[in-house]
């Protein structure tokens, strides 16, 4: 029985590991600020509406990150005071939550938003409002051109990268005539078209789509155009029904043989792999951002963050072991957090005034080596397409836990296109 | 129209969906609704015997003086409704860490009806108007009226109506601030109303105190009150509705409402509503995109519960025969049907239970930031409930057990809810009635069943 309230993370001890592990890295020091007033940042929390699950963690994460950088004399010499807003993951509401951010409560950048559909309603207000707006989204949208010079995303990779840097992995390791599965909208079919384009590159085909429709709740009659030649079972389905579909899948195939299967964990993020019903899921592969199981060889930056967050060995809540975080994801809050304030500090920011500073100090970063202030691993920013580009995970079903198999390096996720924001007026 | 624009032009929608995987879905709720179904159709062939019917009679447990009387407790419930006000404004901004948004959505729509079904009506004491009305009236002198009665319960239901459109409908009911302005609009205006009027039209006019009070009827345990004395009675639930009068048309209105309320606040949600109004529930839009529409389907959920229940109770007293021996059976005269109104009462039950099933897991999650919230205001490490600091636990969510165990409750709420319905419907009925006049009425009540456990265990967005 889960256990709702009543287990104590031990604040206490939390700060004393905290203290001694931050000591011990080499963070970036601050310069003495004219002002002591608070740096205020507004977070663009999916808080309600149907990102709240995200958003629950996205809060957790944030103020974990807030706590340490605060611990250590904040930005600039200031303290550092995070405003969260619920923008109930509505784009309309979105830009209404940066224009209070920005314009009533004054905060000197924004971060946070997850959604797609948000960022690309939002992102334009604060293009408007000229406020430093740092997205946690993936999208392809920031690195496609179609935003603003305010608009970055340089705490968490993007889809395109992701999806495009799995295919030679797959190919070279689990098959080349691979079946995707997908549901039938925007997000699907960005799996669909990155990764057919990049299996293909890597001498493979994808041998057939198989697109379902958004609102199924079962995929029964959908299983069987699985072509039997099949070596690889690309799946990305989503949703109330993943449970149903990993369980017809499993009743689809028995006991027998079947194809190797790759997925992307956004399918189960915030659930446990070793929950009954997803038996079949076992010796199976998935892209993870950030592995959500410690690995043996974690960095103790990796572990610093992890216990920042309180989060356990196996990606829970370190006060309900069923309560699977967003750890694939929810690393890029903190590590947005710590680019603007590296970025703060670059630029000399004193206030508002100082907005596009910051946009410039951001995009006069390159490398980011990893760090406490980058622990899932080390990245490079293209400024150009304002967009970070880092490693990512593929990670096999290994007695219920995700084991990660592979780490890509950055250059496998990198494309070029023709995106110039630096060349784009404020 | 730009977002639209936009949308289309947009390179690639990253993030998926933040649904969690339905553990309800993998479990078998069609036997469920198929054996609660049958469960509240052989218990309308208690029709046929009402002396198998429980007799449904109060105990009094204790009588024990009041202890504090109610300008008291609603004078001191109004104060912290000002403290509150004054928290949405200049409070956490986050929802979940701002005690205006908690208390309002969590403690008085979701915690208070269920307590209030338990223990009666608990409201009563907390009505943050009663005591203000009364106060200003005496030291205005005021004793008369300004006529509001002739609506009997209209305002109610403009207010219920115009309630459920900012929970439901509305863009941000979530966000402190404009919570602050709803509440403290809403209070003015039902205080300068009660005091033209007097505090006796809270109980008709003002729709939380007449949802309070109608739920309440059900209630197992109560207090009754007179004079400088409290007694607390025990009975069936449901038993104080037996004495309860007919409702009038407008508090039939407010009733088939608060159904409609609840039936829509759950349906919006579903993938079906959602494909029905064009909306992938994957990637909803947002509440911005559906106003229009969904403040539609809200009407029209209202209609369509009215028009089946109303269509019931008529339906029904036209299959009355005459007594075999005088006219062959034949169907009686209009003017001898008889009168099911009064079964309307019935209904309450059925608003009760299936307010308590459907906000089951949003007490046992927002009720945690709640607990967190009271521990701890300003997050500054306190623990004025004495708990130490811990962190808000979704895991239950994603547990089978625990998910299984949520839906047998909201089973049992939905199914005893129904049963209790139908047995409230057969007590109700006036005497000479036979049996089969109950049959739409029934059928509608196995119709209801149905649609609560379907509207619990659909795939919802």
């Amino acid at each position: 029985m889960t256990r709702l309230i009543g287990m104590t993370p031990s604040r206490r001890g939390l700060l004393k590991g905290m203290a001694a592990t931050a000591s011990a890295l080499a963070l970036p020091g601050f310069v003495q600020a004219q002002s002591s007033a608070p740096i205020k940042l507004g977070f663009q929390l999916h808080r309600t509406g149907i990102g709240a699950a995200y958003g629950r963690w996205y809060e957790r994460t944030t103020q974990a990150a807030l706590k340490v950088v605060n611990d250590q004399g904040g930005i600039n010499g200031r303290p550092v005071e995070v405003i969260f807003e619920d923008d109930g993951t509505d784009p309309k509401r979105g830009a209404e939550v940066v224009e209070k951010l920005a314009s009533q409560a004054g905060c000197d950048a924004i971060f946070g938003p997850l959604f797609s559909h948000v960022v690309i309603g939002s992102a334009p207000r604060a293009g408007e409002l000229k406020v430093p707006y740092l997205v946690c989204s993936e999208g392809y949208h920031v690195a496609s051109g179609m935003l603003n010079r305010w608009t970055m995303q340089p705490g968490i990779t993007d889809v395109r990268a992701q999806v495009s840097s799995m295919a030679p992995w797959v190919a070279n390791n689990l098959g080349k005539k691979v079946t995707m599965v997908f549901p039938d909208y925007a997000f699907g079919h960005d799996h669909r078209d990155y990764f057919t384009a990049a299996i293909q590159a890597q001498g493979g085909e994808v041998i057939k789509h198989i697109a379902i429709p958004p609102t199924e709740t079962s995929f029964t009659r959908y299983l069987p155009q699985i072509p039997k030649e099949t070596e690889v079972l690309y799946h990305v389905m989503v949703g109330p029904a993943v449970l149903t579909f990993v369980k017809e899948l499993g009743e689809f195939y028995g006991t027998g043989a079947r194809p190797e299967i790759f997925g992307f964990i956004d399918s189960l993020e915030a659930v446990d792999t070793a929950s009954p019903g997803l038996e079949f899921l076992e010796g199976t592969h998935f892209w993870e951002g950030n592995c959500r199981v410690k690995q043996a060889d974690a960095s103790e930056n990796e572990a610093f963050y992890r216990m920042a967050v309180g989060v356990d060995d196996n990606g829970a809540s370190v006060s309900d072991a069923k309560d699977i975080s967003t750890y694939a994801h929810m690393f890029s809050c903190w590590e947005t957090l710590f680019i603007l304030k590296a970025g703060m500090e670059a630029a000399g920011y004193q206030g508002v005034a100082d907005r596009q500073k910051l946009v410039e100090a951001i995009e006069a970063m390159t490398t980011m080596p990893e760090s406490a202030a980058h622990p899932q691993g080390d990245k490079v920013f293209n400024a150009k397409m304002h967009q970070v580009f880092g490693h990512q995970n593929i990670s096999k079903v290994e007695g219920g836990k995700l084991v990660r198999v592979y780490r890509t390096s950055i250059e496998e996720t990198m494309y070029e296109n023709d995106t110039d924001y630096t060349a784009m007026s404020f | 129209m730009r977002l639209a624009a936009i949308i289309c032009l947009t390179p690639g929608v990253a993030l998926a969906c933040a649904l969690p995987p339905s553990i309800i879905m993998t479990l078998p709720t069609d036997y469920y609704m198929l054996g609660a179904a049958i469960t509240v159709a052989v218990t309308g062939l208690l029709a046929t015997s009402p002396r198998l019917l429980p007799r449904m009679t109060a105990r009094s447990l204790f009588t024990r003086p009041i202890l504090l009387p109610v300008t008291a407790t609603s004078y001191a419930a109004w104060i912290v409704l000002l403290g509150l006000i004054l928290i949405g404004f200049l409070g956490a901004r986050d929802p979940m860490h701002n005690l205006l948004t908690l208390t309002i959505w969590t403690v008085i729509w979701v915690a208070l009806p269920m307590g209030c079904t338990l223990f009666g009506n608990l409201w009563h004491a907390i009505n943050p108007w009663t005591a203000p009305i009364r106060l200003t009236r005496q030291m205005l002198g005021r004793t008369g009226n300004i006529g509001l009665a002739r609506f009997g319960h209209l305002p109610a239901v403009a207010g219920l109506f115009g309630f459920f459109w900012f929970y439901i409908v509305s863009m941000s009911p979530d966000d402190p601030q404009t919570l602050a302005i709803a509440t403290a609009t809403y209070w003015t205006a039902i205080y300068a109303l009660g005091v033209a009027e007097g505090e006796d039209w809270l109980q008709e006019g003002e729709f939380l105190t007449v949802y309070f009070g109608f739920i309440s009827k059900i209630a197992p345990f109560w207090l009754d009150m007179k004079g400088s004395r409290a007694t607390l009675k025990l009975g069936w639930p449901g038993t104080q509705i037996l004495i309860m009068p007919a409702l009038s048309p407008s508090a039939i209105a407010f009733v088939t409402l608060a159904l409609a309320g609840l039936t829509f606040d759950g349906l919006r949600e579903t993938f079906w509503y959602m494909g029905l109004i064009g909306e992938n529930p994957l990637e909803f839009t947002g509440r911005s995109a559906v106003i229009g529409v969904n403040s539609l389907g809200l009407i029209a959920t209202w209609g369509l519960t009215a028009a089946t229940i109303m269509a019931a109770l008529h339906a029904g007293p036209m299959l009355q025969r005459q007594p075999a021996l005088a006219m062959a059976g034949g169907p009686v005269p209009h003017k001898a049907r008889p009168n099911l109104m009064p079964v309307m009462l019935s209904f309450l039950a059925i608003a009760a239970g299936y307010h308590a099933a459907h906000y089951l897991t949003t007490l046992l999650t927002a009720g945690q930031y709640m607990i967190f919230a009271l521990n701890d205001p300003l997050f500054q490490g306190d623990a004025y409930l004495g708990l130490p600091p811990f962190y808000i636990s979704m895991g239950f969510l994603t547990d089978q057990g625990m998910m299984t165990l949520i839906w047998n409750t909201q089973f049992a709420l939905i199914l005893g809810a129904h049963i209790l319905a139908v047995i409230l419907a057969l007590r109700l009925t006036p005497a000479g009635v036979q049996a089969r006049v109950h049959f739409p009425l029934t059928a509608l009540m196995v119709g209801y069943t149905v649609l609560g456990l379907w509207l619990l265990a659909s795939p919802s967005g």
